[in-house]
């Protein structure tokens, strides 16, 4: 990332009222999180350390923001693809990502920073390249193809945005409005989840070792930033201890709960550089 | 943007006291009519009561962080208890497969409120929340309609605390794990929205112009929590 010039130039801006209100972000947005990641990522190694900024998750959200505001046009525009009866689901689902996509161009303007030209997003996974191989066939012209895709770009998303409100959690009002568009993602997620029951898919409301896999052997990336992990069954109650859910948890009746409920209580946070691998497939 | 989204920067006195009065500030008079079990612990308080604020607000969540996690145990606790009675009286009325998800959800609950559970008692030991008796004398089991009511509002209401509360949190580890589990309760919210009017998830009563989800403050859940809750529950120091 381009930290120093975004730096610079932080320094050299005047500090108009329009960014007042930013001067913690200011501060805030070009230092790197000091911090190990906390234990209680237990998806993780116990020793990984974050060297994402704010500006690094700032850019790497508007990205994927884009990339989802990128796939509804795209498939609300495509003739005969949505059924008529949700085609408001989408609009929806595409208004708030382009109300994300505001949202962090308009912090990263107030903080000093330009938004990147955004790329053209090939959902192909050609990524521009007529040559490449396909990696996602027919998603403008088969709605089980981009519902797969939907779901899979939406969960990536609430996984991205679980990593990144750590790493912005310098500023409460940033960490306040990420963690409220996280909340979004998931009710997107959630609607796609059912949508695509409603035709037959194997696929919970969450993600869930029950679901039927989407296979895609060359967009594996994707997967993994999608689900990859998701099975996780254990959190850290320190760097060695694990919690130990299966011992005490105990609901009506005293029935002990099945593993794949443990799995699917928690959704589990993907790293930057998944999250980016997955991201990368598409431009 | 505003200041008062900030944690920091309250009464520093409150530092210097112990985080976290559970039951010795109650009044006696406060469980005139409550449980056995809620009897048996005033006493235990009772014993040990040399407060001089004799005026109860209720019982008091608790500061600081573990403020935060015994708010959220407290609507753990509540979210859990609705869904097993949910599960152990299903309504007659139930459509193909709803009582199977509603079995799901209790389970997730459940997990969530002993998760709590446990990161408090390691976290801050002694300082855990009671357990809570519902109060579901609103909720008609039997009706579908009333079932899928509460659990919108419950679900809502989680989303929107957990939203509200995550800056509450000066460990970071718990804010991770604060989103890790909203994003759950999220899914819970839309599908249950999705099941009362097809298509209701994430509407615009929910998410506002700029695309953020609800958002509420502990006190206001609290409020809004609180007819449902035997128990009078204080959160105006959660997160000081």
């Amino acid at each position: 990332m381009k930290l120093i010039s975004l730096l610079d130039h932080l320094a050299a801006t005047p500090a108009s009222s329009a960014a007042a209100p930013r001067r913690d972000v200011l501060a805030q947005l070009g230092r790197a999180a000091a911090a190990a990641l906390p234990l209680a990522l237990g998806t993780l190694p116990a020793a990984a350390a974050t060297n994402d900024t704010p500006l690094d998750a700032l850019l790497q959200l508007l990205q994927l923001e884009r990339l989802q505001a990128a796939l509804y046009t795209q498939g609300l525009a495509a003739t005969g693809l949505i059924p008529a009866g949700q085609t408001a689901d989408f609009q929806r689902l595409l208004a708030h990502q382009n109300q994300h996509v505001a949202f962090l161009t308009r912090t990263l303007q107030d903080a000093g920073s330009a938004a990147p030209t955004a790329p053209t997003f090939d959902f192909s996974g050609r990524r521009n390249v007529a040559s490449n191989p396909e990696l996602f066939p027919a998603v403008f012209s088969n709605y089980d193809n981009f519902l797969a895709l939907a779901q899979q770009i939406e969960d990536l998303g609430v996984r991205l945005y679980q990593y990144q409100a750590f790493n912005i959690n310098s500023d409460t009002r940033l960490t306040q409005a990420v963690l409220r568009m996280q909340s979004v993602e998931a009710q997107h997620s959630a609607h796609v989840r059912s949508l695509r029951r409603g035709r037959g898919a194997t696929v919970g409301t969450w993600p869930s070792d029950e679901d039927a896999t989407i296979v895609r052997p060359a967009a594996q990336a994707l997967t993994t930033a999608a689900t990859g992990g998701e099975a996780n069954v254990v959190q850290f109650a320190s760097a060695s201890t694990q919690v130990p859910f299966s011992t005490f948890f105990l609901i009506r009746d005293n029935t002990a709960i099945h593993d794949p409920a443990l799995a699917e209580a928690f959704d589990e946070p993907i790293t930057s550089a998944v999250g980016q691998a997955a991201l990368n497939l598409f431009s | 943007m505003s200041d008062n989204l900030q944690p920091r920067g309250s009464d520093d006195a409150a530092f210097a006291q112990p985080l976290y009065t559970p039951i010795k500030r109650r009044s006696f008079f406060m469980y005139a009519g409550a449980t056995a079990g809620a009897t048996a612990l005033v006493l235990a308080g009772c014993s040990k009561d040399n407060d001089n604020n004799p005026v109860s607000n209720g019982i008091s969540l608790g500061s600081g962080d573990v403020g935060v996690l015994n708010y959220a145990y407290a609507l753990e606790q509540l979210e859990a208890a609705f869904y097993a009675q949910v599960v152990k009286t299903p309504a007659s009325d139930f459509q193909t497969g709803e009582l199977a998800y509603f079995t799901q959800v209790a389970a997730h609950e459940a997990i969530h409120r002993d998760f709590f559970k446990a990161a408090i008692n390691r976290d801050a030991p002694g300082k855990i929340l009671q357990d809570l008796t519902p109060n579901f004398t609103s909720i008609d089991f039997t009706k579908r309609a009333s079932v899928l009511g509460a659990a919108k509002t419950f679900e809502d209401l989680g989303v929107a605390a957990y939203n509200g509360a995550g800056i509450l949190l000066k460990n970071a580890a718990y804010l991770v794990i604060a989103g890790q589990i909203v994003s759950v309760e999220a899914r819970h919210a839309a599908y249950v929205r999705d099941l009362l009017t097809p298509g209701s998830f994430a509407d615009d009563n929910q998410v506002d112009a700029n695309g953020l989800d609800k958002q509420m403050m502990p006190t206001d859940v609290i409020t809004a929590a609180q007819g449902f809750i035997t128990q009078k529950l204080d959160a105006s120091s959660v997160g000081k």
